[in-house]
């Protein structure tokens, strides 16, 4: 356990270290450079000064080197254009992302686990083809389009919602308020999620309710439900554990587009802001940070299994 | 996630909110931003920052509605004979948010920041005539200045918001990092209450402002950064002030409680022509050029009236600079191949022009991406040139691609952009020759001296004749073709009122007059 422990944190280092080389070079080859230089009305000398401030006026792997080394000592940067610290810039916007991807993701699971299973047991039946057609309609509708649509429709013709923000304009207004301006987006967001999950779901109950230790269960005289429940479910969720795992960076980068439509503060909206605006160390630092979690929850998920399904054994890894 | 389980969602959390008493205080302004500013005059470096500061500090002085300075923090001031120190008698009795008081001290720091380019100061540039600050007394302060100049005054209103010297000295000001997001304080007539990243910063009423009583009890600036978002907000009663594009005129004008404001404000737009280009060295290709737009059309078609026919580089509505008795820009595709012909652009059998060794009148225009009007407009002007026969074509760019990597290093033929000027007529930056942002490479002998006296000249009589005669030279050697003075499409929910007839930028220098409709 220990040593499978030690070689998956050796892989997580490299992959990071990948990830982030990878995305220093991109972003500075991007054209056009940090947005904080492209005011045409800024003369030379303002322009030289702002590129000494920022360490631009150095090659791109010095820069790189001395990024390296001062995230080696802790030290993330600060923003380009915002003007401070990346990781309060970070801690600033995490919360309001945890709290939209992590209730979408609790939604999505609440759904697509007990609709996928049902589905499968009811091949064909209205419930399976109303639910297989609405998790058509949500895949296919892009997410800004379904964000801008769910605006119109229910925060200015039936005004039930706010049409965006994470609290009322004057204030915080409570827990209720930040639930009430959490719906929409939470709900836009999870519409994608919930149905590729349910399509998992539904094809990997199947599957094993194919399982000969099904048929088992079932000559044994074991109840339909219990079957369900103990047998199908726990086997059936091990492709969908997986595809949970891939989610979790796509509701980041996904939720960038419903952050923006929503005007919801989250670290995705600051994400794309800072690349749009050439902002390299906070891109560096949001990239690490998100590559950080990715790795991190894949090794949760591998340890998962372990508890899921009795038939996976370290040994066999 | 279907559509009745929705309609039950909603309709539980309609209930909860019901009781959670949701909704903003209904006497506050609530403008959208599309990004967390820098709340410090001499660091802004966009938009969204440079609107907000206006309301949280004051400067020196501040534009009236006609954009003549106005005193604000200066009760009066005097120049020297020689032009070259400017008194300045500061109001007494002036608090900061914090209530300490403002002082001459205050001006000087303030100053000192701007003037000094390793500060992160973006206002340098616009002070780079002035020597230095000194406090005569603790309520007078007079600028040196290395050469008389005449925009001093009104740059003062510009950009110029003084800072708490008491709060900033001794620290580099980029490092004030609490400061410059959510501790700011300024002599504004609304303070900070709180600001919260990526959501909102909501000011409040300042019982101690200087000047008028205010009449909202909060102003809001909502971080919103989609502009479709930010409309959408609008129409579901959630901002009250939204800076639309005229492509979002239609579903704005229908919607009930919003009224569409078209105020003037100091901006041309333009496409400029690269003048390193041979092509286009010779005054009579870009004369030519000139006559070949039809800028009705675009003001009509693309911009959808808010716009003003141009005559030259100087804003109509710098009214007392601006000369309206010169001829609107004719729109004349015959005269404009005829110069072309007599500056040896001959046309083939299909009309395309040629020069003398065969090679064709080719050029592309850059416009940045993502802006619909503007993109509109390079079509058109597209249209219009190649109706006389030039080969044009297209190239859409990021913004800071366009800038950064073309405009600045002179790799392009011509480019849509625009220059937002402060109020004053100085173009010597933009139209001089070896300017910084002389990006068409424009040169003119009789323009160099015009436009340097025009910024040396305090008589203001004085100073409008050389202007004219700068206008009149435009005419014959047009530095940029000038398309349009834009006017700026402001959606306004008809709660507010008192709102100046100004561009934003302006008009927030008078947050304090603006009330909620009872």
């Amino acid at each position: 356990m220990t040593g499978f422990l030690l070689r998956r944190a050796g892989h997580a280092l490299t992959v990071i270290l990948l990830v982030c080389t990878a995305t220093f070079m991109l972003v500075h080859l991007a054209p056009g450079g940090p947005a904080v230089l492209a005011d045409p009305k800024l003369s030379v000398e303002e322009r030289t000064a702002i590129e000494e401030r920022l360490g631009l006026d150095r090659p791109v792997l010095a820069q790189y080197g001395l990024w390296l080394a001062r995230v080696a000592r802790g030290d993330l940067g600060r923003s380009f254009l915002y003007e401070v610290p990346n990781l309060r810039a970070i801690g600033e916007r995490l919360p309001n992302t945890a709290l939209l991807a992590g209730t979408s993701l609790f939604l999505s699971v609440l759904l697509a686990v007990p609709l996928g299973l049902w589905s499968a047991a009811h091949r064909g039946g209205w419930v399976d083809r109303v639910v297989s057609g609405a998790a058509f309609v949500a895949m296919a509708v892009p997410t800004f389009w379904l964000a801008i649509g769910a605006i119109f429709t229910f925060a200015i013709a039936l005004p039930l919602f706010p049409a965006g923000g994470a609290t009322a304009a004057g204030g915080s207004g409570g827990v209720l308020g930040r639930l009430y301006h959490l719906a929409m987006p939470a709900v836009v967001l999870a519409a994608v999620t919930t149905a590729e999950l349910l399509r998992y779901m539904r094809s990997s109950a199947q599957t094993a309710r194919q399982q000969p230790f099904i048929r088992v269960a079932r000559a044994k005289g074991v109840r339909d439900a219990a079957i369900q429940w103990r047998h199908v479910l726990r086997t059936a969720l091990i492709p969908v554990v997986t595809v949970l795992g891939i989610q979790i960076p796509r509701l980041v980068g996904g939720a960038a587009i419903t952050e923006t439509v929503f005007a919801w503060p989250g670290l995705g909206r600051l994400g794309i802001q800072a690349a749009l605006g050439r902002d390299y160390p906070l891109v560096m630092a949001i990239t690490l940070f998100i590559s950080a979690a990715v790795v991190i929850v894949n090794l949760a998920i591998d340890l998962a299994y372990l508890w899921i399904d009795p038939r996976i054994r370290m040994d066999q890894r | 996630m279907s559509t009745p389980r929705r309609v039950v969602l909603a309709a539980s959390l309609v209930a909860l909110v019901a009781c959670s008493g949701e909704g903003p205080g209904p006497n506050a302004l609530r403008i959208p931003l599309i990004n967390d500013p820098i709340l410090n005059p001499v660091l802004a470096p966009d938009i969204g920052s440079v609107l907000i500061n206006k309301v949280l500090f004051s400067a020196l002085v501040r534009p009236d509605e006609h954009l003549r300075p106005t005193p604000d923090l200066a009760e009066s001031w005097t120049t020297s004979d020689d032009g070259l120190a400017w008194t300045f008698a500061l109001r007494p009795g002036v608090r900061w948010h914090d209530g300490e008081p403002f002082t001459a001290r205050d001006v000087k720091f303030t100053f000192d920041q701007a003037l000094d380019v390793k500060s992160g100061s973006r206002l340098r540039s616009d002070f780079a005539a002035v020597d230095g600050v000194d406090i005569v007394d603790s309520l007078t302060v007079r600028f040196r200045l290395k050469a008389p100049f005449a925009p001093f005054l009104s740059l003062l209103g510009y950009n110029a918001g003084i800072l708490p010297e008491h709060r900033l000295r001794g620290r580099k000001l980029t490092d004030a990092t609490d400061f410059n997001r959510s501790a700011a304080i300024g002599t504004g007539p609304f303070r900070i209450v709180s600001a919260s990243s990526g959501s909102a910063i909501v000011l409040e009423r300042y019982p101690g402002y200087h000047g008028a009583v205010p009449a909202l009890d909060q102003v809001i600036f909502r971080i919103v950064p989609d502009v479709n978002a930010q409309v959408a907000q609008l129409l579901a009663g959630e901002l009250d002030l939204v800076p639309i594009e005229p492509a979002n005129l239609g579903s704005v004008e229908r919607a009930p409680g919003v009224v569409v404001a078209r105020n003037p404000i100091v901006q041309h737009v333009y496409v400029g022509f690269n003048q390193l280009r041979p092509a286009f060295k010779p005054a009579l290709v870009r004369q030519a050029l000139d006559l070949a737009i039809d800028r009705q059309a675009i003001i009509d078609g693309v911009v959808k009236g808010a716009a003003d026919l141009p005559r030259g580089t100087i804003p109509m509505v710098l009214s007392g600079y601006f000369d309206g008795s010169l001829p609107a820009p004719a729109f004349a595709p015959d005269s404009a191949r005829a110069l072309l012909a007599r500056a040896g652009w001959r046309p083939d059998a299909e009309g395309r022009l040629h020069d003398a060794k065969g090679a064709p009148f080719a050029l592309t225009i850059l416009v940045d991406k993502g802006n619909p009007t503007r993109e509109q407009a390079a079509l058109a002007v597209q249209q219009d040139l190649r109706r006389i026969g030039i080969d044009v074509s297209i190239e859409t760019l990021e913004f800071a691609t366009l800038v950064r990597d073309r405009v600045l290093p002179g790799d392009y033929d011509a480019v849509l952009i625009w220059w937002t000027t402060p109020p004053d007529p100085d173009q010597y930056s933009f139209y001089a020759t070896g300017q910084d942002n002389n990006h068409v490479r424009y040169s003119n002998a009789r323009v160099d001296s015009l436009l340097g006296a025009g910024r040396a000249t305090l008589d203001t009589v004085a100073r409008r004749g050389i202007y004219a005669a700068f206008q009149r030279e435009e005419m014959t050697d047009p530095p940029v073709l000038v398309l349009f003075y834009p006017r700026e499409l402001l959606a306004v929910s008809a709660r507010i009122a008192g709102l100046p007839a100004l561009g934003l930028r302006d008009a927030l220098r008078h947050t304090e007059r603006l009330s909620v409709k009872r």
